[in-house]
């Protein structure tokens, strides 16, 4: 890929992205990591120590029957 | 509960690979750790789902403080889809069969190793947002394929 081709792409990345985007890569991963990850209580989801599913059709069901929409695990 | 952190992902990493434990970063954290700035409250790991895989797993999870009865260790081993955990020093969720994703073995040919981290390219990170189709992956995944864009150019 030559510059042109490069400039191209970044074109059409909304400006904003791009500049979060930039921002990133000059960042560390550790120092990414720390921004990244966040640790707020989500109700139910949280209430348990371990949870399994056979499937990922049985995780899902679960999901969209106990977890609040606002959660954004259900259906769309 | 520690909220997860590059100390923690460490731990992960070196855990695994103490025990042959064959894993990927899948999904946000995957993302994350390939430069994509945003927040999640997951750290996932996609599993390769196979006896010797699962023992290994449930040693280095051992390793790492989650307290894991036999009972949960028979259900690991064995290849659930999905296991929530949040009985250990952090909130891990263990995924032996992410939507999108047909074979662990092509994800793992695909991989992007970064700083030793084992991580799902972000074309199998994406497929499995689309395939999940939920509100919350519908929400992200713009910004995650204009990353994807900014990635490649980064790359090359």
């Amino acid at each position: 890929m030559n510059e042109e081709e490069r400039q191209e792409i970044l074109k059409r990345i909304p400006p904003d992205w791009l500049a979060e985007f930039e921002a990133a890569a000059r960042r560390p991963l550790e120092q990414r990591m720390k921004y990244a990850f966040i640790k707020t209580y989500r109700p139910v989801m949280d209430d348990a120590k371990y949870r399994s599913f056979d499937t990922m059709k049985e995780y899902r069901e679960w999901c969209r029957r106990e977890l609040p929409d606002w959660l954004g695990y259900g259906d769309l | 509960m520690a909220t997860f952190e590059y100390k923690q992902a460490e731990e992960v990493r070196d855990a695994f690979e103490r025990h042959g434990c064959r894993y990927l970063f899948i999904g946000k954290s995957g993302a994350i750790l390939l430069g994509f700035p945003d927040t999640t409250q997951d750290a996932d790991v996609f599993v390769e789902k196979s006896t010797k895989n699962g023992e290994a797993l449930v040693a280095g999870l051992r390793d790492m403080g989650f307290t894991v009865t036999d009972e949960q260790a028979v259900e690991i081993k064995r290849g659930k889809d999905f296991v929530q955990l949040k009985n250990g020093p952090f909130d891990l969720d263990l995924i032996f069969a992410p939507d999108g994703i047909e074979k662990f073995e092509d994800a793992w040919q695909r991989r992007v190793d970064v700083q030793g981290f084992h991580v799902c390219n972000l074309d199998d990170i994406i497929a499995s947002k689309v395939a999940s189709n939920r509100p919350k992956d519908r929400e992200s995944l713009p910004r995650l394929i204009s990353f994807r864009e900014y990635w490649r150019t980064y790359l090359k």
